[in-house]
């Protein structure tokens, strides 16, 4: 026995629940916009599959529209990011939090960031040996 | 699993809840949080759900052994999709992420290729290839500076999302399951669908065929032009376009009732029963079932008349009728020709359904991407201030 057409749905079907925990969880738009576009590409791998299980082309036109939209997606997508990132100055979708239904409890960060070490003080090699000091410099000060 | 005496039903739907489970809570311990990220937990939670899975596809849908390759590459490219798509959602970079996502196209064009659709798998590379690029430009534009930020290192609703997800895959699967029948016992003297991708149809020397009937109906203007007066010209031009129809006819069949049947009907066509009932498909696979359509489209557009009234006295308007056959039956052929191995002229019959069949979808997907275009400028614009500016 082969590989069969199942073994193609799973995988698509697989790659698509991917994409759709990490369109759920995460918070960069970018992340999102990638994830979204995994989700496309496991709707793809399904289209294919069933047109070569008919043996028609049907499956890979669509496959061609899909590409299509997902052209379309991302152009108005980066345009989006663009503008919202020029009133925030973040990526972070929570910043757009008060778009919610009302009634909804506003989503809040307890957990403090951990804070990026700070860079340590620049230390300076020695050079040459210690001037040995003299009585009268030690008298002037 | 003798101990609980699950039906196969359960012991499916047990299989692949727990892969479910176990992707869920590695997933959920690989997302980002500022802390209590258990990387190496995550991972093997993450395996174990790909060897279920695994073991489950290999024990339901049959071991993929004998075609090595073919099975080889096919986990191959699936494992790298699934891997690649895994780092994609857990990872803190998005430049990383895009890298990810590059490899999951990649990966994803491989199993486009072992589908048979090499066009499909060209253009998916270029254009991703583009977005990647741009989606790069977008990360180096627009992200914060070193150290954690919010929309890296936090995620929302980890538990519930990751559980949501993978229930949705777990319920597809299962569904899955349901619908190909391997669940269901065969009956004896019956075969089961099983799903396997089929044969090609068409044998070589039937293929050869078609190809060289396609190679004559694309250069027909030299035997159809030129002065048809005289009876030897007419009759030299009649042989040639014999020629291909009863090439053509010898695998699809004729479309006259008296006539005999193709080779490729001869093969995939059972005895019509006798009392009434339709002809029983030889082989019971789609892609027969298809071909056998194709074959029946072949034939009604095979010349018919417009031969004999090329020889007859008003050869002119036969002859711009048979232009127009020509042209018909070139298609036609070419799509079945197609059929006999998906990746033969993959770009032409592509071609051929995009603007035979779907040219009004493709009226609207140019409309949709100017329409795209224009919103994008739209939104990107920067308003003029008008206020500031008093």
């Amino acid at each position: 026995m082969t590989i069969t057409l199942w073994h193609f749905l799973a995988v698509a079907a697989a790659l698509f629940g991917i994409g759709l925990v990490g369109f759920l969880t995460r918070r960069n738009l970018i992340t999102m916009f990638l994830c979204a576009e995994m989700m496309l590409q496991g709707v793809a791998i399904n289209f294919v599959a069933f047109a070569r299980y008919h043996a028609n082309l049907h499956g890979q036109v669509f496959v061609l529209f899909i590409l299509a939209v997902a052209a379309c997606e991302a152009g108005i997508a980066l345009a989006l990011f663009l503008n919202l990132y020029r009133r925030r100055r973040s990526l972070d979708t929570s910043d757009w939090q008060e778009l919610r239904e009302t009634g909804v409890p506003a989503a809040t960060d307890d957990d403090p960031l951990p804070r990026p070490p700070a860079d340590p003080m620049p230390v300076l090699t020695p050079a040459g040996a210690r001037p040995a000091p003299t009585a009268e410099e030690a008298a002037r000060v | 699993m003798t101990l609980f005496a699950l039906t196969k039903t359960q012991e499916a739907g047990g299989s692949v809840a727990l892969a479910a489970v176990l992707a869920a809570v590695g997933v959920f311990l690989l997302l980002p949080r500022p802390r209590g990220r258990f990387v190496p937990g995550g991972i093997a939670a993450l395996i174990a759900a790909a060897a279920v899975l695994g073991a489950w596809l290999c024990t339901t849908f049959g071991n993929p052994l004998p075609d090595a390759i073919g099975s080889a590459l096919f986990w191959f490219f699936s494992a790298g999709a699934l891997v690649f798509g895994t780092v994609l959602v857990v990872q803190r970079n998005p430049a990383r992420g895009a890298i990810a996502f590059a490899f999951v196209v990649l990966s994803t064009c491989g199993l486009f290729l072992l589908l048979a659709a090499p066009f499909l798998m060209a253009a998916t590379i270029i254009i991703y290839a583009g977005a990647i690029i741009v989606t790069f430009l977008f990360v180096l534009m627009l992200s914060q500076a070193e150290g954690p930020s919010d929309e890296n290192d936090r995620v929302r609703e980890p538990l519930y999302g990751s559980f949501a997800g993978f229930a949705f895959v777990g319920l597809v699967l299962f569904t899955l399951y349901q619908t190909s029948q391997a669940n269901v016992p065969a009956e004896p003297g019956q075969t089961k669908p099983d799903g396997r991708l089929p044969a090609p149809v068409l044998t070589a020397e039937e293929r050869k065929v078609l190809a060289d009937a396609v190679a004559k109906l694309d250069a027909p203007e030299a035997n159809l032009d030129g002065d048809l007066g005289t009876a030897t010209a007419r009759a030299k031009r009649a042989e040639y376009f014999e020629e291909i129809k009863f090439a053509v006819a010898k695998v699809v069949g004729e479309s006259r009732a008296t006539s005999t049947d193709g080779s490729l009907r001869a093969r995939l066509e059972k005895e019509p029963a006798r009392d009434g009932k339709p002809a029983v498909l030889y082989r019971d696979d789609p892609q027969a079932r298809d071909a056998l359509d194709r074959a029946r489209r072949v034939r009604d557009a095979n010349f018919d008349s417009a031969l004999d009234d090329l020889s007859g006295p008003n050869p002119e308007p036969a002859r711009a009728k048979l232009k127009a056959q020509v042209r018909k039956l070139r298609d036609e052929v070419a799509l079945l020709y197609g059929m006999g191995e998906l990746p033969a002229d993959n770009v032409r019959n592509l071609g051929l359904v995009l603007y035979s069949e779907h040219l009004l979808a493709i009226e609207l997907a140019g409309t949709l991407l100017l329409v795209a275009v224009i919103g994008a400028i739209a939104v990107a614009h920067r308003k003029q201030d008008k206020g500031a500016a008093k």
